[in-house]
């Protein structure tokens, strides 16, 4: 799916956190978004995924503007601290999983997904004992489950150790290999273990930099 | 001996009976609805929708003390026609206190709870408020059972088609939108429901304790449940073993249903919590 965002600004009150951002997704590239607390970042995301109303600026997916879009169950999205989950009621991650399956996505499905990512020994264990790790590569499962094409993932190493960090990009590199588009937020982790395709690099003074790998690579050397 | 002419009495009068299977079918409606309520983390909302379906009965019993009949035998209409509306006023301002939402349940209870002393203070009869206001499972009427039958029958058939996407919400708005779910249209959907059921269960449970007969054997659920379908049968079996002792309590002591449901209810809880507390113990010395 293309991603197009043309001239976006938003505003959260007077207090402008973005303007004039544009900025150009093939199918299939791997966005890097950096930048500092209040750089902008999740507000940026959260126009993307339709939650802040674009205030100036269009988005579009594929040619299509995002106030006529509702085509959603293509998104994949992992919020920062999971903070609008639910953590004190009773429920398993197969439970968990299932709840969150669109139709025909069957328990086989679930299963390979939570191999895949090195937790299925969990399965049946009550999401709300789970350490930081395995609670994260729990939530991707869930925004993999119903075969997303752009995978969003907001600070997605915030509450987990190094070790797991590095087993979590390559993940992220698998399913980038595999052809999905993939926006990743980060404050500041290391690019070294990313196969990115694009840094969008954002600045409190509202100033950005939107440029491709060999671009980085370039001017780094 | 007192129980089993409690048994003789259930099967030989027809109010007995019909208080049995109504208070069977809330057994199992109010903790269903309750888990959604729990896990949405809304447990005054059947408080505050009780509150405004006493302003239906309320302005029932004022519209016949004017002489307008139309109301006159049940309440119910008025009841559950307030209730949605008070539902659909909290989902209203909830948008518009978006990180304080329980703001708008202090707002719709205050509203419900003025208007309907207003309406009781100028309504002539006014001898039923006690019923509406603790519960009187044993003076359910045919009329009200099929209420009870009916809304029991689209719940389930909601539960049916749609309860994976109402469990989807209530855990976690943001991503229910990536399966497709109109969040805002099911919100609504669920309002009315919840309105309806608080409605119906207002003879039974009484106003101020409605809430109750939800959350309670949810939360004794919570503290011995391992998975969602574990916690929900669990609340199921207290919910029931309290509307069957409720009854028993309610017929011999001649007390109001709602309040002897409930009180078994809170009994159940306290007795879960402190087994599970002295179990955890007991693990905790083993381990060491």
């Amino acid at each position: 799916m293309h991603i197009d965002i043309h001239n976006l600004s938003f505003a959260y009150g007077h207090k402008t956190v973005i303007q004039n951002l544009s900025l150009s997704l093939a199918s299939g590239d791997y966005l890097v978004v950096r930048g500092k607390n209040g750089s902008g970042k999740t507000t940026l995301i959260k126009c993307l995924l339709g939650f802040n109303p674009v205030g100036s600026g269009m988005i579009f997916f594929d040619h299509q503007d995002i106030n006529n879009f509702n085509n959603w169950t293509k998104f994949g999205y992992v919020s920062q601290k999971f903070e609008d989950f639910n953590y004190e009621y009773p429920v398993t991650v197969d439970e968990f999983l299932y709840i969150y399956s669109l139709k025909g996505k069957n328990q086989s499905k679930r299963l390979k997904f939570l191999d895949q990512l090195g937790i299925l020994e969990i399965v049946n264990e009550n999401i709300n004992n789970l350490s930081g790790g395995q609670l994260q590569r729990v939530f991707i499962a869930r925004a993999m489950l119903n075969d997303p094409q752009i995978l969003i993932l907001d600070e997605p190493t915030a509450s987990i150790d190094k070790l797991n960090t590095q087993y979590f990009y390559k993940t992220v590199n698998e399913l980038h290999s595999q052809g999905i588009t993939i926006i990743l937020i980060t404050h500041n982790d290391s690019l070294d273990n990313m196969n990115y395709t694009h840094i969008l690099s954002m600045y409190q003074d509202l100033t950005f930099a939107f440029q491709s790998r060999e671009k980085v690579e370039k001017e780094e050397e | 001996m007192v129980f089993l002419s409690f048994f003789a009495d259930l099967f030989a009068y027809e109010f007995m009976l019909r208080a049995l299977v109504a208070g069977v079918i809330i057994g199992v409606l109010a903790p269903l609805i309750g888990s959604v309520v729990v896990v949405r983390r809304l447990s005054f909302i059947a408080d505050t929708l009780g509150h405004f379906a006493l302003v239906g009965i309320s302005a029932s019993l004022l519209l016949t003390s004017l002489g307008v009949t139309i109301f006159a035998d049940e309440p119910l209409f008025l009841g559950i026609f307030f209730s949605v509306i008070g539902g659909l006023l909290i989902e209203l301002f909830r948008r518009s206190y978006k990180n304080y939402k329980e703001i708008s349940m202090v707002i719709v209870i205050s509203l419900g709870t003025a208007l309907s002393a207003i309406f009781f203070s100028k309504a002539r009869a006014t001898g039923s408020i006690y019923t509406y206001l603790f519960g009187s499972i044993l003076t359910v009427n045919n009329y009200y059972l099929y209420a009870i039958i009916i809304t029991a029958a689209l719940v389930a058939l909601l539960f049916i088609l749609f309860g994976r996407q109402i469990i989807a919400v209530s855990f976690d708005e943001t991503s229910a939108k990536f399966l497709g779910i109109n969040v805002n249209y099911f919100q609504i959907i669920f309002m009315v429901m919840l309105s309806v059921v608080v409605s119906v269960m207002l003879e039974s449970a009484g106003v101020l304790l409605i809430s109750s007969m939800m959350i309670i054997p949810v939360a004794a659920g919570m503290k011995l449940g391992w998975s969602f379908k574990s916690t929900f049968i669990i609340a199921v079996v207290f919910s029931e073993l309290s509307v069957f002792f409720g009854l028993w309590l309610a017929y011999s002591l001649k007390i109001p249903s709602g309040a002897a449901i409930v009180s078994i209810n809170i009994f159940i809880l306290l007795v879960v919590s402190i087994v599970k507390k002295l179990v955890v113990k007991r693990q905790a010395l083993k381990a060491k």
